[in-house]
């Protein structure tokens, strides 16, 4: 299927013409109308922050992507479309974007409701669905269109575990979790591997999204007793609670997700969060080049601003997308088909990333062991706090 | 047991926290009769002035306090000047609308101003504590609830003592007599806006301080709980709304300490439901105090309905049928189709909001309701899905009006206030009755739509299938408003008084408006559940419910066609603003307040 017809191939090289002076020589090999991508995502409403920092993201890898000669000498773009995160825009958008031949893949979107909504109408239009937050299990198993990068909690909880009950010795543990399906996902994986590395769970706590007062659930894990806090929260949550700990005086160790890796977690959390521990898919001292590029390009085109985990992970969603569709070309089915052919597709977030054909998830994950100290996430040296 | 001290601190303080929005919309209350949606807002602003002051200008506290009040204060002048002034002479819901509008302005201003992102507000008192019970207390805690509980004396002294407070509250008693008798009511309505907004924007910049965090989604689950606690304590009592917060706050605080974390806000609607069912008028209304609503229809306007002539409507039927045959493309059609469902819902809010006058703003759990029985039934039980479909409609008409004829003997904004607790309740069920719901997992793998065997996955299919139980929803519902039935509902909505004079029993019929509305939105949600094949506790959010009430007024109170154009329309203007990206919600709600202040009696009109 031949998604260029002569229309658009005219009108498109007349426009390259007409910028020709600004396009590199390899603008010119095929078309200059871009590989369009699609994504469905929040950029208005309560999510609208993560939207904003995709984009972020995405606008990185691509300025990449465009220095290293495009795809294929092709232009890639992208159309983000605002869903607020609301399954009833994101079945619109992706009516949309299946019915927009220009849109060879999607990307998306935010939460579980928006895209899993939205996935019955890209399995049977075959085009990908390709989710690279959405952790749901049952995000996957919608159809052979839907893929994800998404940090599979199965492979990233039992390192957490790992980190807290044998490296950091606690074996009397409260976690507290976002009570979503994420939240509530990653807690059971996380559980599971904590008790078989001998912990004992003290308590569970589950909170909503909305949620800015945690006072009383930490009156209730100071009774439990434990010798360590989990925190399966977001940055702005897990600070919220790091801090309210403190004041109101429980010393225990805290161990957190990678989901509060943001500098944002340390301006939010103050001298609360020194000495958490983090388990992170990567930081900004890893040595490996595609970290190294990541952070030094993300700074340069932000200000200084550091990269956060959502920054990290749409850039590698993206470049992931641009390597699936320099082997799948412009064809919604090839593209699909592509996925499992994509290897070691270098990645911030993987180190190299390979699909789980059987899941349609990458498998493993790069692990780092942090703790904040003196304001800054650093590498956890082996002493206790 | 010293842990329930510290229980009963922390309730207080989160108490504290709330008292400063409940003080502001109890003063509103107070005088306009209206619950003002925009104070989150402005609390919303509040908190960003005072970052911009803490963390740009570097002013010192009192200076910040002073600068945040100030230009909140204006803020709430240019609302009340522009956005509420014009509509004093219109449908006592327009202004509610208006602030519904003004709050989505404000909020998509600041956020573009100041990107999504949360930020850092640090607190500019010094960080000592003292130790109380097993907890802590610090100086920014005592400082919120010096302000909250100084700012409700004051008002309170204020509107007893002084003479701009007279006149307030002559305002607030009988409008037209206070101005017959000298007050400029105008300029009563522009001080306690002005007042109203100064403490909101500080209470924001305090509580942003206080969690040390502030995003631009805060603000609406401050106008949220502001709204609970401004009722618990009785409408418009200022010294009300300040206990009222802080016993919410003691509630959510001992619900964890019993119950744990996830049942928080299910004990604090709660206690809404529960006062408002003991004491309509909240826990501090004066046994003197007027009834706030005489009637229970004083939202509905006295308007002459657009009559549009049966050959329109069997034209605009015919086309909407025909419009797959030509090349429109799918995604316009899955637009249309949010709007059939939207229209469903819509139909079921109309009928009990305008045709019977109890203004629900919780409508958004019927759809759950509908949606979890349907998506159950067919999943664990097999039922084909055209049935388990009806059989969501059921539940929704069973369960829901039982859930709502607690608020049957509740008034005017009353019943909103207890329709939203009841909304946000079933929400919190859903998440938490894990066994039956999946809780926070969800609900996935719902078999696609299908009719007599026949899989419905096309759009055109689902397009037809929906417009089609749309318009059999809608002409059963215009035969019921024709017929004998249909006019007692409008007698009772216009003066329940007389209606029961008359012989009309109110719970019955209000109860019979409850199950035809929980009906429609139940089959709704159930068609939407299968079309989306997953949904989860947020599918059917407040937002939802919100936007049903913004299309019924829309559309005109009460009128089976104005649901629909209303639907149709709100549906449709997003979609059309996509190309405006950040900017679209901005727009909305532009031109929602354009539609307000022009038509506030909606497109149609009430019937």
């Amino acid at each position: 299927m031949s998604n260029i017809d002569r229309r658009t191939l005219v009108k498109g090289s007349l426009v390259a013409m007409m910028a020709g002076a600004t396009f590199s020589r390899a603008g010119f090999a095929d078309t200059s109308e871009p590989i369009l991508l699609g994504v469905s995502g929040p950029l208005t409403g309560p999510n609208a922050q993560y939207g904003a920092q995709w984009k972020q993201g995405f606008d990185l890898a691509l300025d990449e992507i465009m220095a290293a000669g495009g795809i294929n000498g092709r232009k890639l773009a992208y159309q983000f479309e605002d869903s607020q995160s609301d399954p009833r825009q994101s079945v619109a958008i992706a009516q949309k974007f299946v019915s927009d031949p220009r849109i060879v893949m999607e990307l998306g979107d935010f939460s579980s409701p928006a895209s899993m909504a939205a996935s019955p109408i890209y399995q049977r239009a075959g085009l990908v669905q390709f989710g690279f937050t959405n952790s749901h299990p049952d995000f996957t198993k919608g159809g052979d269109f839907m893929w994800s990068t998404s940090v599979s909690q199965a492979d990233e909880q039992p390192l957490l575990a790992r980190y807290a009950v044998q490296r950091l010795g606690l074996k009397k543990l409260a976690v507290l979790h976002l009570n979503t399906d994420w939240g509530r996902t990653s807690r059971d994986y996380f559980v599971k591997a904590a008790k078989e590395y001998g912990a004992e769970i003290a308590i569970t706590e589950g909170y909503i999204a909305e949620e800015r007062d945690f006072r009383s659930t930490l009156v209730r894990v100071r009774d439990a007793n434990p010798d360590g806090l989990i925190l399966i929260s977001y940055y702005s949550d897990g600070a919220l609670i790091a801090r309210q700990a403190r004041q109101v005086g429980l010393k225990q160790v805290i161990c957190a997700a990678s989901s509060v890796y943001s500098p944002k977690f340390l301006e939010l959390g103050g001298e609360a969060v020194e000495d958490v521990h983090v388990g992170t898919r990567y930081f900004p001292e890893d040595p490996r080049p595609e970290v190294q590029k990541f952070i030094a390009g993300f700074k340069k085109k932000y200000n200084g601003q550091e990269p956060d985990a959502f920054n990290a992970y749409a850039y590698d969603a993206m470049n992931m997308a641009a390597a699936v569709v320099r082997i799948g070309g412009t064809d919604r089915r090839a593209i699909r088909d592509a996925f499992a052919k994509v290897k070691d597709v270098p990645s911030v977030i993987f180190g190299t990333a390979t699909f789980d054909v059987a899941t349609r998830r990458v498998k493993g994950a790069m692990n780092a062991e942090l703790v904040v100290r003196k304001g800054q996430f650093a590498l956890w040296d082996g002493k206790p706090t | 047991m010293s842990s329930w001290l510290d229980y009963t601190i922390n309730g207080l303080i989160v108490g504290n926290v709330y008292a400063l929005v409940a003080v502001g919309l109890a003063l509103i209350f107070g005088v306009s009769r209206l619950i003002n949606f925009a104070q989150g807002s402005i609390y919303l602003v509040g908190a960003y002035i005072g970052w911009v002051a803490v963390v740009q200008l570097h002013t010192p506290l009192p200076l910040t306090i002073i600068v945040v009040a100030v230009s909140a204060a204006m803020v709430g002048l240019i609302i009340e000047r522009f956005g509420l002034r014009p509509l004093q002479n219109s449908v006592r819901i327009a202004p509610l609308l208006a602030t519904i509008g003004i709050s989505f302005v404000l909020d998509q201003l600041v956020m573009l101003t100041f990107s999504p992102n949360p930020r850092a507000l640090p607190s500019q008192l010094p960080d000592v504590r003292f130790q109380v019970g097993g907890g802590t207390i610090g100086p920014l805690d005592l400082l919120i609830a010096g302000v909250g509980i100084t700012s409700a004396l004051l008002l309170f002294v204020f509107l007893r003592y002084s003479k701009l407070g007279w006149a307030v509250r002559a305002a607030s008693q009988d409008r037209d007599a206070a101005m017959q008798m000298g007050v400029d009511v105008n300029r009563v309505n522009q001080a306690v806006f002005g007042i109203a907004a100064a403490l909101g924007g500080v209470s924001g910049m305090l509580v942003g301080m206080y969690y040390n965090q502030i995003d631009t989604a805060m603000s609406l689950q401050a106008t949220l709980k502001g709204v609970v606690a401004e009722v618990v304590g009785g409408a418009g009592n200022v010294p009300g709304a300040v206990v009222g917060s802080l016993l919410l706050g003691l509630v959510e605080s001992y619900g964890v300490a019993v119950f744990g974390t996830s049942y928080r806000n299910l004990f604090a609607f709660l206690l809404l439901v529960v006062v408002l069912v003991l004491r309509p008028n909240g826990l501090f209304a004066s046994a003197r105090q007027a009834p706030p609503e005489p009637l229970t229809g004083t939202f509905i306007a006295p308007s002459r309905p657009v009559r549009v002539p049966r050959w329109a409507l069997l034209l605009a039927a015919a086309i909407f049928a025909v419009l797959p045959f030509f090349p429109v493309s799918f995604y316009v059609l899955q637009t249309l189709i949010n709007a059939w469902l939207l229209g469903m819902l819509a139909l079921s809010l109309t009928l009990v909001a305008g045709t019977i006058g109890q203004v629900s703003l919780g409508h958004a759990a019927l759809l759950a309701i509908g949606a979890y029985t349907s998506a159950l039934l067919s999943l664990n039980f097999s039922v084909p899905v055209g049935l388990a479909i009806i059989g969501g409609g059921l539940m929704s008409a069973a369960l829901g009006t039982t859930l709502i004829s607690p608020s049957f003997r509740l008034r005017g904004h009353y019943v909103s206030i207890a329709t939203l607790a009841i909304g946000e309740i079933v929400s919190l069920v859903i998440l938490n009755w894990e066994s039956v719901t999946r809780g926070p997992i969800g609900i996935s793998g719902i078999p696609p739509l299908s009719l007599f065997g026949y899989d419905l996955i096309s759009p055109n299919s689902i397009y037809w299938f929906s417009l089609a139980v749309m318009v059999v929803l809608a002409l059963v519902q215009g035969r019921l408003l024709s017929s004998h039935l249909g006019r007692s509902f409008r007698a009772i909505r216009d003066d329940d008084i007389a209606a029961r004079a008359y012989g009309l029993s109110l719970n019955r019929y209000k109860s019979l408006a409850f199950i035809f509305g929980g009906f429609a939105a139940g089959v709704s949600g159930g068609i939407a559940a299968h079309l989306y094949s997953y949904i989860n506790h947020e599918t059917f959010n407040t937002q939802q419910s919100i936007l049903a009430l913004t299309v019924v007024i829309l559309g005109g109170l009460g009128n089976v066609v104005g649901a629909i154009l209303g639907s149709v329309a709100l549906v449709g203007l997003p979609e059309v603003f996509r190309i405006a990206a950040e900017y679209r919600i901005l727009i909305y709600g532009i031109v929602l307040l354009l539609l307000v202040r022009f038509r506030p009696q909606g497109l149609l009109g009430t019937i």
